[in-house]
């Protein structure tokens, strides 16, 4: 009894927890001239899915997809093999000097990346790559986190998995890549899903790095389109930019969300 | 740091599990292989950039006229922290400084009351609380001015926030895992529901609730009109815009943390609660003796990412106030990147840039002390 009554508490918070983002859908489904008279509503007024149409066709939003895609899935395939190299290494091989490194590494979790933005602007106009691909992928790849992440799970995996495969000859390189690899999926998983919301997401480096519309990503081109918030005259399409910028990651999410809790482990104890 | 010298030999022992301690296998070459491209990419992504951050901060750098960079020792520092006419007295913001003195102390011992035994813990609270009550007293008399008041404006709002969105948001994600651990479909129907504001973007976070919380479009003003009330608006009003983002800030990423809170339940030992349940144990003493312990690592790494996420704070006031009304939501990374890529004041961009990065370092670090005097 006191079970179900928890179970509807928490069903009712989650509802309204989510009704800014139906709002958005319900916005983004009506027409911009009945948005004017009411915008208080979950259900579309005047159903339509021009808006839409008008955001698929008109403006750079297109190609603003296309360099978040493009960013976003280049800088999680190589996160991701550098962490988990790293990892292995940390979590799978003795070696001298890795009780300094790996604290050293720990140590950038510490480093507030967005307040280092200066030094790491000029490093890139010094090298003329601003308004290119590479100046928005490579600052996003050297993640201590994901090197953490990969270590603790690493770690956890038991000793005799790869003793079998040492015994049968194998190298480090073969282990990692036959063993190692695929038993770290769901670390792996988790790691990805939070490399490409927060490479999808980011905004102060690509705002000052990539200043060219051609090559502002989604974040940054729909956060130019929000300068006069009074103007409200295209709600309907604003929202519809929105929803079609959310689209992919929220997908994405849906697909791999069973995986996101499950391949964490903080290392609080042996499982 | 001092995470690294309790967690390493810890991540090993787990992989032997117990058994009898067969070591790994030494092999340096091959472990500098496996690391170098990751530390290639994170030396001069990560580690450089705060090197040359110092170096400028020493310097007059102008973004525009490359010739132009003049050293000026700490001339950026003394632009940023002091001022004409400044006066020390007991008064100044006397309420404020007795909420500082008296909560500092107070969080660090209700988190930590059983290990407080070592002396220098106590005597680095200590001095930390002094050092604070005495810069707080110091500010600029009648006609005197700080050099660069906006700075003070943005820091004190940006410390503003992190006081309140971490215990907060930090809070937030530990009720909601330990509502949510449970296994069954509806209640992983409930978790994809409050993690999916986090997979937003900022500019759609902006966009949904710069709208929302308009007095006259918002569905937040419809609720009020409801309940009789006369609607806030809640951006333009200098009270309320900034716990107006606080809230914001929390439903769009409390996710993240419920997402390590959970994984940090999970990996506690069930057989713990098993045996705890045979000794009689209610629920509320499993909570306290299994849950809390067991999630301390946890709620530590939560609180250092929380920390630094939350002083880093930029996009939703950027795009939402513009740090405005009058300033009542400037914080700190507006004033660096306005400084550095509006006014291409970039070597004092980088000064106030080293500053924020001490204060984050220290509060972390200072966490991190703190949790190893108490294991």
């Amino acid at each position: 009894m006191g079970q179900r009554v928890f179970l509807v508490g928490l069903t009712l918070f989650a509802a309204i927890w989510i009704i800014p983002m139906l709002w958005m859908f319900a916005l983004s489904l009506s027409s911009n001239e009945a948005l004017q008279l009411d915008t208080r509503t979950l259900v579309p007024i005047d159903f339509t899915t021009s808006n839409f149409a008008s955001v698929l066709q008109g403006g750079l939003t297109g190609r603003w997809m296309l360099n978040s895609v493009v960013v976003t899935l280049t800088t999680t395939v190589v996160t991701l093999i550098l962490s988990a190299m790293a990892g292995y290494a940390f979590a799978r091989i003795s070696f001298r000097g890795k009780s300094v490194v790996y604290p050293l590494v720990l140590a950038g979790l510490m480093v507030p990346r967005e307040a280092m933005i200066v030094p790491l602007f000029l490093m890139f106009a010094e090298a003329d790559m601003h308004n290119t691909y590479q100046a928005l992928i490579l600052p996003r790849i050297a993640a201590p986190l994901g090197v953490f992440i990969m270590t603790q799970f690493m770690a956890a995996i038991p000793l005799e998995t790869e003793e079998a495969a040492r015994v049968d000859g194998a190298n480090h390189w073969t282990i990692f890549w036959r063993i190692f690899l695929p038993m770290s999926i769901p670390a792996l998983t988790a790691l990805g899903i939070f490399t490409y919301i927060l490479t999808w997401n980011d905004f102060l480096w690509p705002l000052v790095s990539a200043t060219d519309r051609e090559m502002f990503t989604i974040t940054t081109g729909l956060a130019s389109l929000q300068g006069n918030f009074a103007q409200a005259t295209e709600l309907g399409s604003l929202m519809a930019r929105g929803v079609v910028a959310s689209l992919p990651l929220l997908v994405l999410f849906l697909i791999f969300q069973r995986q996101l809790v499950r391949g964490i482990s903080l290392g609080s104890g042996s499982k | 740091m001092a995470l690294t010298r309790s967690k390493l030999p810890r991540a090993q022992d787990s992989s032997l599990n117990g058994r009898a301690r067969t070591p790994l296998q030494r092999n340096g070459l091959v472990a500098w292989a496996f690391l170098s491209p990751f530390l290639a990419v994170y030396g001069i992504f990560l580690l450089f950039p705060i090197l040359q951050g110092v170096y400028m901060g020493f310097f007059d750098w102008d973004l525009l006229v490359i010739d132009d960079r003049k050293f000026v020792g700490l001339e950026n520092y003394v632009r940023m922290f002091f001022g004409e006419g400044l006066v020390w007295d007991i008064n100044h913001k006397f309420f404020w400084r007795l909420v500082g003195i008296a909560l500092i102390p107070l969080v660090i011992i209700g988190r930590f009351r059983k290990k407080l035994s070592s002396g220098w813990a106590i005597s680095l609270v200590a001095s930390v609380v002094i050092v604070f009550g005495l810069l707080m007293g110091f500010h600029p008399d009648e006609t005197g001015r700080w050099n660069d008041s906006l700075f003070w404006l943005s820091f004190g709002n940006t410390v503003a926030f992190v006081l309140m969105s971490t215990p907060l948001i930090v809070g937030a994600g530990l009720l909601l895992a330990l509502g949510l651990n449970r296994n069954s479909r509806w209640v992983g129907v409930l978790r994809t529901l409050i993690f999916a504001p986090y997979v937003l973007s900022v500019a759609v976070l902006t966009l949904i609730w710069a709208f929302m919380l308009n007095p006259q479009l918002g569905i937040v003003g419809a609720l009020f009109e409801y309940l009789g009330q006369e609607p806030i608006s809640w951006l333009t009003s200098t009270t309320w815009a900034l716990p107006a983002i606080v809230v914001v800030t929390m439903w769009w990423t409390v996710g993240f943390n419920v997402v390590l809170f959970l994984a940090g339940l999970q990996d506690i030992d069930p057989s713990l609660y098993d045996a705890a349940s045979i000794d009689g144990a209610g629920r509320f003493s499993k909570f306290v003796n299994i849950t809390i312990p067991g999630l301390q690592r946890t709620t530590l790494l939560v609180l250092v990412l929380q920390i630094i996420a939350s002083f880093q704070i930029f996009g939703q006031v950027f795009i939402m106030t513009r740090g405005g009304p009058n300033g009542a939501t400037r914080v700190s990374i507006q004033h660096i990147y306005e400084s550095g890529f509006r006014d291409f004041e970039l070597g004092y961009a980088s000064a106030m840039s080293v500053f924020l990065f001490l204060v984050m370092v220290g509060v972390s670090s200072l966490q991190f002390k703190l949790q190893r005097t108490s294991e």
